[in-house]
């Protein structure tokens, strides 16, 4: 009887998880997918896999599970094709609800806020983004983690099992490789035991030990930013933080961005604080029988919530997928209560459900529709130059008319190195219609020089296409007829020295380009293009590897339009290093700058003959 | 625990349906080209995005485009124009929330380095820039047209791009 009935609750939440976020299992791949997905393509050795897995990545996260092996190992099954991923995704999601299911049906004894919990659940907002973007899989994943092992805890305090006792600290420990969030585990084990069954709240200690042990472990591999939108402020300001995530795991008042009637914005609005209300009743009721365990969803939420408060410039309402959990189980054990009380607890329970299923699943499947929308238009970009590369081998491909979005979501991450297609550019200018975005790139290391654009149209060695619409579309003609006519062959105030196409601007004192980078000897000169406005710094960045520093430190001294700057040491072996030079605010020409590059020594490696100083990736003025 | 194994199970399962390799999808491009450049352009085709060569935003709705406080747009001269001239003609929409802040707003346009009188908008809605342009100024096949507005949304003002007009079609149109 239990068995089909679990079976017949986790039928209909998949189903209306399913309906509900349908558009994210089509989804294609976008932004940070791209990154992950190239991680294995430098994996040739034992310890270089090692590193892929398991070196601190982006802001310092550890991620094998949900990021790494997952990403690597399907690229190397799938490559491209999404659908697979997004299977797993919804799969993992599905078993997520049954662990719900399970769990809610546990704690509160009731078949009815066990069906309500993974619907109230699955609705919620914040579900959008991880359903429907797979770089965020590690949300639905260490959800999966923490319901895994907490679980395991039920089923121990049950049954007084070592089993279930040994299986939840395997659950929790391997949760670890999904998200840093697992860290809170022991707060959600030692709260329950501690409000239901407190004489096994002594044996959820140790998994503190554990915890701290991996937070000691992830400070020193990932020190705390000290700046930027990750940096964290342990100030007043996490109050803030709290207050606007919880307004938002209600989900309604993001309503007000789409397309609704005013009247249902309205309600959206209110939600938060309609449905807060009737929490409160709730739990107030609930304690003034001495039922404690009912505060239990709450530390849920806030355990969860937790880590993330003091990221107050980073406030993002995906964040709130795993702690909305909390909020589900205490909203489906509310709206069962209310329910088994009397006929005005029936309407307050079905209006309360009512309020918040229809402002927060529209908002999640907004965000769903949304991220399918563009993951499908960075497809079509991404394997329509595919396609160009098949028509056009060997030409150099530039593109036009790529807008913000579909540059932030399908050209910064690089993808085209995947298919694997090279020489992919903007046209020259492009930067101008694309928004700059500082912390996620640069878009000027995509496009290509005014110059070098004009020569390769006139040797026919490129080909232009229009990137404005759904389908790429040949100009090529089009735009050389406007290019000789519009367009100046200016330097560009960025260059790659690693890029063939930028050699017009390296001068004398440099070697072949290699690898994307280039060697220069013992002095080397560049010359770019003239700031717009004073105050402009020059940044170089290149790459020392360690046989340069075997003797000392390098000291490399940089003069722009003849004038001395002071020497900066470069004393970090197999890094790359980044200088910043202030421009001077006279000129000698309107045009152009000169730079001149010199290093102290350099070093010639056995059997290649060549003097080598420093290697150069890039050298950029930055306008204020 | 049988019962979740027994779920976990179907999640491999349904991981393996899809399991077998495919090979990514093909995504057709349009090869066909326009070769010569447009008298008339429309904001929202795609095809013509070439000739909307400065100041622009993406295509929305597939009809129009937001500008910058200046921007540019390169049109074929129509045929006849070195003789007779053509008349110049930009539809736009001064929307609302940029009137409201800025007050009127004045346009100028240059037309291949000469100035043409400006005009200023009072209402926001919609709009047309109409100017004769005399033969003299046509002396290649296509001419670049620069506008400027004196007044705009400044970036973060309203939203965090600089916003001018909304752009729907411009024209060279033969007398």
């Amino acid at each position: 009887m239990h068995r089909s009935r679990f079976l017949i609750l986790w039928l209909v939440a998949s189903l209306f998880c399913l309906t509900l976020y349908w558009p994210g299992l089509k989804a294609w791949f976008q932004q940070d997918d791209f990154a992950w997905l190239s991680l294995g393509m430098n994996v040739h050795t034992a310890p270089e896999l090692w590193n892929a897995l398991f070196a601190p990545k982006a802001q310092g996260t550890i991620r094998p599970w949900s990021e790494r092996a997952f990403f690597m190992g399907f690229f190397a099954l799938f490559g491209l094709d999404a659908l697979p991923y997004r299977a797993l995704v919804f799969a993992t999601q599905l078993l997520n609800l049954a662990l719900l299911i399970s769990i809610t049906r546990r704690l509160t004894a009731s078949w009815l806020a066990a069906a309500f919990a993974p619907i109230f659940w699955a609705a919620n907002a914040s579900l959008g983004l991880p359903m429907s973007w797979t770089s965020a899989y590690n949300q639905i994943l260490c959800a999966t983690f923490l319901l895994g092992a907490f679980y395991c805890l039920l089923r121990w305090t049950e049954s007084d099992s070592a089993r279930w006792y040994v299986a939840q600290w395997v659950v929790f420990l391997l949760g670890f490789g999904t998200l840093e969030l697992n860290v809170v585990y022991p707060v959600i084990a030692a709260a329950y035991t501690l409000l239901a069954s407190r004489r096994h709240f002594a044996r959820t200690i140790p998994m503190f030990a554990a915890s701290a042990a991996y937070a000691l472990l992830h400070r020193w591999l990932a020190p705390r930013a000290r700046e930027g939108p990750y940096a964290m402020h342990f100030d007043s300001s996490i109050w803030t933080t709290l207050a606007t995530y919880w307004s938002d795991a209600f989900g309604g008042t993001r309503l007000a961005a789409l397309e609704v009637p005013p009247w249902l914005s309205a309600i959206g609005l209110a939600a938060p604080w309609v449905l807060s209300l009737g929490l409160g009743t709730f739990i107030v009721f609930r304690l003034r029988n001495r039922q404690w365990l009912v505060i239990w969803p709450l530390v849920w939420f806030l355990a969860v919530i937790g880590p993330v408060l003091p990221l107050r410039d980073h406030i993002s309402s995906y964040y709130n997928a795993i702690p909305s959990l909390g909020l589900a189980i205490l909203g489906a054990w509310a709206f069962a209560a209310a329910w088994r009380a009397n006929l005005p607890g029936k309407a307050a329970a079905v209006i309360a459900a009512a309020i918040y299923l229809s402002t927060s699943s529209p908002v999640a499947r907004a965000i769903v529709s949304y991220n399918f929308e563009r993951s499908r238009a960075v497809r079509d970009l991404v394997l329509g130059v595919a396609r160009i590369r098949e028509l056009h081998p060997g030409k150099v491909i530039l593109l036009n008319g790529v807008g913000t979005d579909r540059f932030w979501a399908g050209i910064n991450d690089k993808p085209f190195r995947l298919l694997p297609v090279g020489d992919v550019w903007l046209t020259p200018g492009s930067e101008d219609s694309i928004q700059a975005l500082p912390d996620l790139g640069d878009v000027g290391a995509f496009v290509y020089p005014p110059a070098a654009t004009l020569r390769a149209l006139r040797q026919n060695q490129a080909v232009v296409y229009e990137a404005s619409g759904p389908r790429l579309r040949n100009i090529t003609q089009t735009y050389q007829n406007m290019a000789q006519l519009r367009l100046k062959a200016t330097l560009p105030s960025r260059i790659d020295a690693g890029n063939p196409a930028f050699s017009d601007q390296l001068g004398k004192g440099w070697y072949e380009a290699e690898g994307g980078y280039r060697w220069m000897g013992k002095r080397a000169e560049v010359r770019l293009g003239a700031p717009s406005r004073p105050g402009s710094r020059l940044q170089i960045q290149g790459f020392c590897p360690a046989s340069q520093l075997l003797a000392g430190p390098l000291h490399l001294k940089v003069f722009i339009d003849n004038k001395p700057n002071p020497a900066v040491v470069v004393n970090r072996a197999d890094e790359e290093f980044v200088f910043f030079f202030l421009v001077p605010e006279q000129l000698k020409n309107n045009d152009f700058i000169e730079i001149v590059l010199e290093v102290d020594r350099t070093v010639t490696p056995p059997g290649d003959g060549r003097s080598l100083g420093l290697a150069f990736g890039s050298f950029t003025l930055r306008t204020p | 625990m049988r019962r979740l194994t027994l779920l976990f199970a179907a999640v491999v399962v349904l991981s393996a349906a899809t399991s077998c390799k495919r090979p990514p999808a093909k995504v057709e491009t349009i090869e066909a080209e326009q070769p010569e450049l447009a008298s008339v352009v429309s904001a929202g085709d795609p095809a013509h995005a070439v000739q909307f060569v400065q100041g622009f935003y993406d295509i929305e709705q597939g009809a129009w485009r937001w500008t910058r406080g200046k921007f540019s747009i390169t049109l074929q001269a129509p045929g006849g124009a070195a003789q007779k001239g053509a008349t110049l003609e930009l539809k736009f929409v001064l929307p609302g929330a940029v009137i409201q802040k800025t007050g009127p707003v004045t346009m100028s346009a240059v037309l291949d380095g000469n100035a043409l009188p400006p005009e200023k908008f009072e209402k926001e809605g919609a709009q047309v820039l109409r100017r004769e342009i005399p033969p003299a100024i046509f002396r290649g096949p296509s001419v670049n047209v620069e506008f400027t507005l004196d007044k705009f949304l400044a970036a973060g003002a309203v939203e965090e791009r600089e916003l001018g007009v909304i752009v729907q079609t411009a024209a060279l149109m033969a007398k």
